[in-house]
C-alpha cells in the first residue's frame, strides 16, 4: 500500500498563525503620549482693541503740536450698549434703539443635565437663580450662555424668519422678515455680502425669536453700505455701561467685525 | 471525549495568550483622533485658571511673547503673580473719568522700565508695548475699562484680548 504523503503544511496549529503584535503595541504606546502633548483641544485667539485717540498715548512720545482733529468727514460710528438697549449713533444723530431681553442659561456644575433658562431682570441684577433640583442658588460661573432677543418698545419679543441653518432672513429693504415667505418670493440671507434667494420651499424657513446679534449685524451692514467712503469707514467705537458683561461685549465685537468694522475702540459712557 | 493534553496531534495550547487585538483597535482610534487635533503652532500663553474666556469667531493667533494680565472674579494677576483683588478695582468710583488701578500701574511701570532697559541695551529695536489680557467672561465692562485705561497710561497701547476660538 502506498504511503500517504506526509503533509508538508502542518495545519494543526491553525490557532497560532496570529502575528506578533507586541512591537506594534510598543509603537502605539509611545505615539499616543507624544501626540497628546501636541494636541490642541481648545484654541485661543486674540482680539486687538484700542482706546480712542487722545487717551492712552505713551508718555514718552512728545508731541510738539496738538494733533488737529479734523472730524468733518468722519462718521464716528458708536455703538452704545446698556443692559436693555443697544443704540447705534454717528456724528449726525442716533438711529432708533434696539431693545432686547436677556435670558441666561445656567447649567449646574455637578450635574450637567440640570439646566434652566431664566429672564434676566436688569433692575434686579443680583437676584439669585435657583437650581430646581437642589433648591440652592446657582453660582455666576455656572452661567453658560447669555441669549439676547430683540423686543419692541412694549417688551414683546419680535419673531423673525430664519433658515434651518440658523441664518437670518431679511426682505429687499434689509428689514427683518416677520412672516414666512411664500413660494417665489425674493429674500435675502444675512451673510456678508447678502445672498439673494428665491424661495422654492417655504418649509425651509421657520419663525424664531430674533437674536439681538443678528439684528445688530443687519443694521451695521446697512450702515456700511450707505457710507462706504468716509475717512473712518472701518472704525467703530463701543461704549458700554459699567455693568455690562464682558461676554456681551466680545460677541458685539464679533458682530462688528463680521459687518466689516475691524477697528474697534472702547470708550466709557459718561453718566 | 475528554480533552487530553499532549496525546493527540491536535493538542490544545498550554496557556492561552493575551488577546490584544481590541487594545490595538482602541489605540488606533485614539491615534487617529489625536492626529486630527494635532497643531504645530503652539501659543505662548499660560492659561490662568478660575477663568472662562468668552467664545468668539476671531482667528488671529498671538505671535510673540506678550506681557500677560489675567483678570478673574477674585484677583488680577500679572504674569501669574497676583497683584490686586478685583473687588478693590470695583471700588474705584464709577464717575472717575480717568480711573487708574495704582498697584497694577506700579507693576506695569516696572515691566515697562525693563523693556526700556532692553531697548537701551540694544536687545529690542523699540518699545513694543504689547500686552495680552485674559478676562473671565462674566466680569463687568467697568473692570475691563479700568484695566485698559491703566495699561494705556503706562504705555502699553497695543492691547490684545484672549478669547476661545469657536467654529463658525
Amino acid at each position: 500500500m502506498a504511503k500517504r504523503p506526509t503533509k508538508m503544511v502542518d495545519d494543526s496549529g491553525a490557532h497560532d498563525l496570529s502575528i506578533d503584535l507586541k512591537p506594534f503595541i510598543n509603537f502605539l504606546v509611545v505615539l499616543v503620549p507624544v501626540l497628546m502633548l501636541s494636541a490642541e483641544f481648545a484654541k485661543i485667539a486674540i482680539i486687538n482693541l484700542k482706546l480712542p485717540e487722545g487717551r492712552g498715548s505713551s508718555p514718552s512720545i512728545k508731541q510738539t503740536k496738538a494733533p488737529e482733529q479734523d472730524d468733518s468727514d468722519k462718521l464716528l460710528l458708536t455703538m452704545i450698549i446698556t443692559d436693555s438697549v443697544v443704540t447705534l449713533g454717528a456724528k449726525g444723530g442716533f438711529l432708533p434703539s434696539m431693545f432686547y431681553k436677556e435670558y441666561h442659561k445656567y447649567v449646574a456644575r455637578d450635574d450637567r443635565t440640570v439646566e434652566i433658562t431664566v429672564e434676566y431682570d436688569p433692575s434686579n441684577p443680583n437676584k439669585p437663580v435657583i437650581n430646581p433640583k437642589t433648591k440652592k442658588p446657582f453660582h455666576i460661573t455656572e452661567r453658560q450662555e447669555i441669549l439676547l432677543y430683540v423686543t419692541d418698545e412694549n417688551r414683546n419679543i419680535i419673531n423673525c424668519v430664519y433658515t434651518k441653518n440658523g441664518e437670518m432672513v431679511t426682505d429687499v429693504a434689509g428689514n427683518a422678515l416677520k412672516e414666512v415667505p411664500k413660494m417665489g418670493d425674493t429674500i435675502f440671507l444675512l451673510t456678508n455680502p447678502r445672498r439673494m434667494v428665491v424661495v422654492t420651499n417655504p418649509s425651509q424657513y421657520i419663525l424664531r425669536p430674533l437674536l439681538a446679534y443678528d439684528e445688530m449685524k443687519n443694521r451695521l451692514m446697512k450702515i456700511k453700505q450707505r457710507y462706504p467712503d468716509v475717512a473712518d469707514a472701518n472704525d467703530i467705537i463701543l461704549a458700554a455701561e459699567n455693568e455690562v458683561a464682558y461676554d456681551k461685549i466680545v460677541q458685539l465685537m464679533d458682530v462688528a467685525r463680521a459687518a466689516e468694522f475691524p477697528n474697534i475702540a472702547i470708550s466709557k459712557l459718561r453718566s | 471525549m475528554a480533552i487530553q493534553r499532549g496525546r493527540n496531534k491536535y493538542s490544545t495550547p498550554k496557556s492561552a495568550g493575551l488577546i490584544i487585538t481590541s487594545l490595538i483597535d482602541f489605540f488606533s482610534i485614539v491615534v487617529i483622533y489625536l492626529m486630527k487635533s494635532y497643531s504645530s503652532e503652539g501659543s505662548i500663553l499660560t492659561n490662568a485658571d478660575n477663568l472662562v474666556l468668552p467664545n468668539s469667531v476671531a482667528t488671529t493667533k498671538p505671535k510673540e511673547i506678550y506681557l500677560q494680565i489675567a483678570a478673574t472674579n477674585d484677583m488680577i494677576l500679572v504674569d501669574n503673580v497676583p497683584v490686586v483683588p478685583t473687588d478693590d478695582v470695583r471700588r474705584i468710583p464709577l464717575d472717575n473719568p480717568d480711573p487708574i488701578i495704582t498697584k497694577l500701574e506700579e507693576k506695569l511701570n516696572a515691566a515697562y522700565a525693563q523693556e526700556q532697559q532692553m531697548v537701551k541695551l540694544g536687545a529690542l529695536n523699540k518699545i513694543q508695548g504689547n500686552v495680552i489680557i485674559q478676562m473671565d467672561k462674566n466680569l463687568e465692562f467697568d473692570v475691563l475699562f479700568k484695566i485698559m485705561n491703566t495699561c494705556g497710561k503706562v504705555g502699553y497701547n497695543n492691547m490684545n484680548f484672549a478669547v476661545m476660538e469657536r467654529e463658525q
